[in-house]
């Protein structure tokens, strides 16, 4: 005898559909991202770029800045990007969908294109805090404050920086019987000591990007790729905080191409030569993290790097008596490229006060020293800049991370104008067309990128 | 009138001027083939026919996300006809699909007929999901493998051709070398796609078939080329559509095996359209490149089918 507990098709199909529509509501928070901590709350929302252990590492300073000020929720959130460019594109993105953060933390890639666009000037501020901020400026280098200088408006405290310095290993020198060199080292003496580097070992590794590419070479020659310009403006700020800086301006501009600048060619000529003499590697294209593991192992001799590649050579396990860092060698000059990073504040927020707390508070000694524990990047307050800061991990020339700044008080940001990433993406495909080849390819890349950047500024004119 | 003798038409089948009224049962199986359809339809009309209708208008207008979109009528599509990048960039691509696409299809088929000849069954099954696996990795994740093995420098690649001598070559530095390793990791990730479909044509065709050709004399290549390519050529057809649509919007590998680089060797349309969107904010002028790659595509698809009614040989 049958039973009746056949189920039809359609019954079955009905029932799967009903599932499926009950899944769909049970799982709405999670589709419309409504469960995602802190959203919906009225906490101040804060963006970096990192991942979810980068923001659980921030909370501390959270926790921290809640104890002070137990009326200002906050929620740190991570964004995972493959570059700053990315980064920012992201956060475009989330703008453009309405779910803008009230504070991103940006770096100098951003800092115009945030100034020209997203974020609020910070001068009020500061100037209305002056005492309290008095402290945080006396600690902290002017030549990174004009960093974030755009237009004569400030935009962002600096809170880590990273010059372009030389990484130069030691085993790999020892090996060769070479001598470490010195402070005022020129171009010809780097090339000699690359000479001297036999064996295995790569004597000159480098990336093809805006930080640590082919700028450094072409400030050290006097030179850039972008016409540097200074913005007038700032005047009351550099007189309240930094009263001898008298030379100093209201920002950086870069509004025009200078790619076809003969010292722009003899740059890329001299490291095109580098490559040719298998003293160099062909650039290659984002960021330099598998550098670390190479440089650590003995198969890298030098290359230019910051501050921030303490702590990963530390982790990939090298003693700190087997590197040192140099400042980059002399050409024309002894100009050093440098890139830094703060908050900067979104002019959407109706929270401006509540941000402003934050940026005062994270610019304090006490939150950077929690922001910074290890020398993963050079903290701008150059009092937390010391022996301990590198004990342990540090190589024995930890001082000219910072010091980099006061030899060569002239040394410069990235060229990062509000195009920046249109900027950079000329930069890169160029760069890399113009070592791909001959002599003869460095002029027509450079008339390419010429072009190119031309295009880019037109555009913006227009 | 109906008989006993007739079976009754079907409710849909009945003409409607005999039913004054309208059939409950018909209305409700209308109503639930939409119930039925309505989630696909749904999922359609969202994630597919709604952004490429958005795109169709953006591509008329300059937007950056942040301030108000401008219309610019043809201006995004006259700039990319202009623009050496984007030129250069549907040429790599077209490069990069007739090599990639004859290669995966050459070594799926290869590699199908081989696997269906005579072998120990395990060892069919072993080599069929060897063949298959690297489809199912990540195309990120392979990339990066594949970039540190093709390193000039430190890429074990390079390390074996120094046991035997031969010097480090720049595969992912040099224009000439850049675009080969992009289409043979590639192909290395895809054609286990092809493959799959051939080993499921080539299990179609009839064994008489090929004990009949044997009986009358034929064998190995002339087998291959007069029987099993005849036979197995609709599911050629539909790996080459499938495999051309896939090469044309290569993305993954090329962005991270070189970053498009050395300068544009090896820069496709679909890296163009996201630099233009997101690292330049050109949106309207992004969407213009992907209305003129959907175009392309459907005419190269519409030209394959059209070719296909003269090799294709349906049984």
């Amino acid at each position: 005898m049958s039973t009746s507990t056949d189920v039809t098709r359609r019954a079955l199909l009905a029932g799967a559909g009903v599932a499926g529509i009950a899944g769909t509501v049970a799982a709405w928070p999670r589709l419309t991202g409504a469960d995602i901590p802190g959203r919906g709350e009225d906490a101040l929302n804060i963006l970096i770029m990192g991942n979810s252990t980068d923001a659980a590492g921030r909370q501390q300073i959270a926790d921290g800045f809640m104890e002070e000020h137990p009326d200002i929720p906050v929620r740190i959130q991570a964004i995972q990007a493959a570059d700053w460019a990315d980064f920012f594109a992201k956060v475009l993105t989330m703008v453009a969908a309405g779910t803008e953060p009230d504070i991103v933390y940006t770096a100098t890639e951003g800092a115009q294109l945030f100034a020209e666009r997203l974020a609020l000037p910070l001068d009020e501020y500061v100037l209305r805090d002056a005492e309290q901020m008095r402290d945080y400026f006396e600690d902290v280098h002017p030549s990174l404050i004009e960093a974030f200088l755009y237009k004569g408006s400030l935009y962002q405290l600096p809170l880590d920086f990273n010059a372009a310095n030389m990484y130069l290993n030691l085993d790999v020198i020892e090996r060769n019987g070479l001598e470490m060199p010195g402070e005022d080292w020129s171009r010809d003496d780097f090339t000699e000591l690359l000479r001297g580097m036999q064996g295995d070992a790569t004597p000159y590794f480098w990336t093809n990007r805006l930080f640590g590419g082919i700028v450094p070479w072409l400030y050290v020659n006097d030179t850039s790729f972008l016409v540097e310009e200074r913005a007038p403006g700032g005047e009351e700020l550099w007189s309240t905080f930094y009263p001898g800086e008298t030379s100093r301006s209201g920002g950086y501009l870069w509004q025009q191409s200078n790619a076809l600048d003969p010292r722009v060619h003899e740059s890329f000529e001299y490291v095109r030569s580098l490559i040719e003499e298998g003293l160099a590697v062909r650039p290659e294209e984002g960021g330099g993290n598998a550098l670390v593991g190479l440089f650590a192992s003995g198969r890298i001799g030098s290359t230019p790097a910051g501050g921030y590649w303490v702590q990963g050579l530390a982790e990939g396990g090298m003693r700190p008596d087997q590197f040192d860092v140099q400042f980059f060698p002399r050409w024309r000059t002894q100009r050093h490229q440098f890139g830094a990073a703060g908050y900067a504040v979104m002019r959407t927020t109706k929270k401006a006060d509540q941000a402003w707390e934050w940026i005062k508070f994270s610019s304090s000694k006490a939150a950077m020293e929690l922001a910074f524990p290890t020398p993963a990047t050079t903290p701008t307050r150059r009092s937390m800049v010391n022996d301990n800061f590198y004990t342990g991990t540090g190589p024995e020339h930890w001082s000219r991370f910072y010091e980099t700044l006061d030899r060569f008080p002239t040394s410069g940001p990235i060229p990062a104008p509000p195009q920046q990433a249109a900027v950079e993406t000329a930069l890169i495909r160029n760069v890399s067309t113009a070592l791909s080849g001959g002599s003869d390819g460095v002029a027509r890349a450079l008339e390419n990128l010429d072009e190119d950047l031309r295009a880019v500024f037109e555009e913006e004119i227009a | 009138m109906t008989t006993a003798t007739r079976p009754a038409p079907s409710p849909a089948a009945r003409p409607a001027a005999r039913s004054p009224r309208p059939d409950p049962g018909h209305r409700s199986a209308i109503v639930l083939r939409w119930v039925f359809l309505a989630p696909t339809m749904l999922g359609i009309g969202l994630f597919v026919v709604l952004p490429i209708l958005a795109s169709l208008v953006l591509a008329f207008f300059r937007w950056d996300i942040i301030t108000a979109p401008e219309f610019v009528g043809l201006r995004n599509f006259l700039d990319i006809a202009a623009d050496e990048t984007v030129r250069i960039s549907f040429l790599n691509t077209t490069v990069f699909v007739i090599v990639a696409v004859s290669a995966q299809l050459a070594v799926a088929m290869l590699l199908a007929v081989l696997v269906q000849s005579r072998m120990p069954s395990w060892l069919r099954v072993f080599l069929r999901s060897t063949f298959f696996f690297p489809l199912v990795l990540s195309a990120a994740s392979v990339s990066i493998l594949m970039r540190y093995l093709f390193n000039e420098s430190y890429g074990v690649i390079n390390w074996l051709l120094s046991l035997v001598s031969i010097p480090a070559v720049p595969w992912l530095t040099s224009p000439q070398w850049a675009m080969v390793v992009v289409i043979a990791v590639y192909v290395w990730q895809n054609f286990g796609f092809s493959f799959l479909l051939f080993i499921g044509g080539l299990a179609a065709i009839p064994r008489d078939v090929y004990e009949a050709s044997s009986i009358d004399g034929a064998t190995g290549w002339r087998q291959f080329r007069n029987i099993t390519l005849p036979l197995v050529s609709p599911t050629i057809l539909v790996a080459s559509v499938m495999a051309i649509i896939s090469a044309l919007q290569v993305f993954d590998q090329p962005y991270v095996l070189t970053r498009g680089g050395p300068g544009d060797a090896t820069r496709t349309v679909v890296m163009v359209i996201y630099e233009s969107a997101f690292r330049e904010l050109e949106f309207g002028r992004a969407s213009a490149i992907g209305l003129v790659l959907m175009v392309l595509i459907m005419l190269v698809t519409a030209a394959q089918f059209r070719l296909a009614k003269s090799f294709v040989f349906y049984q």
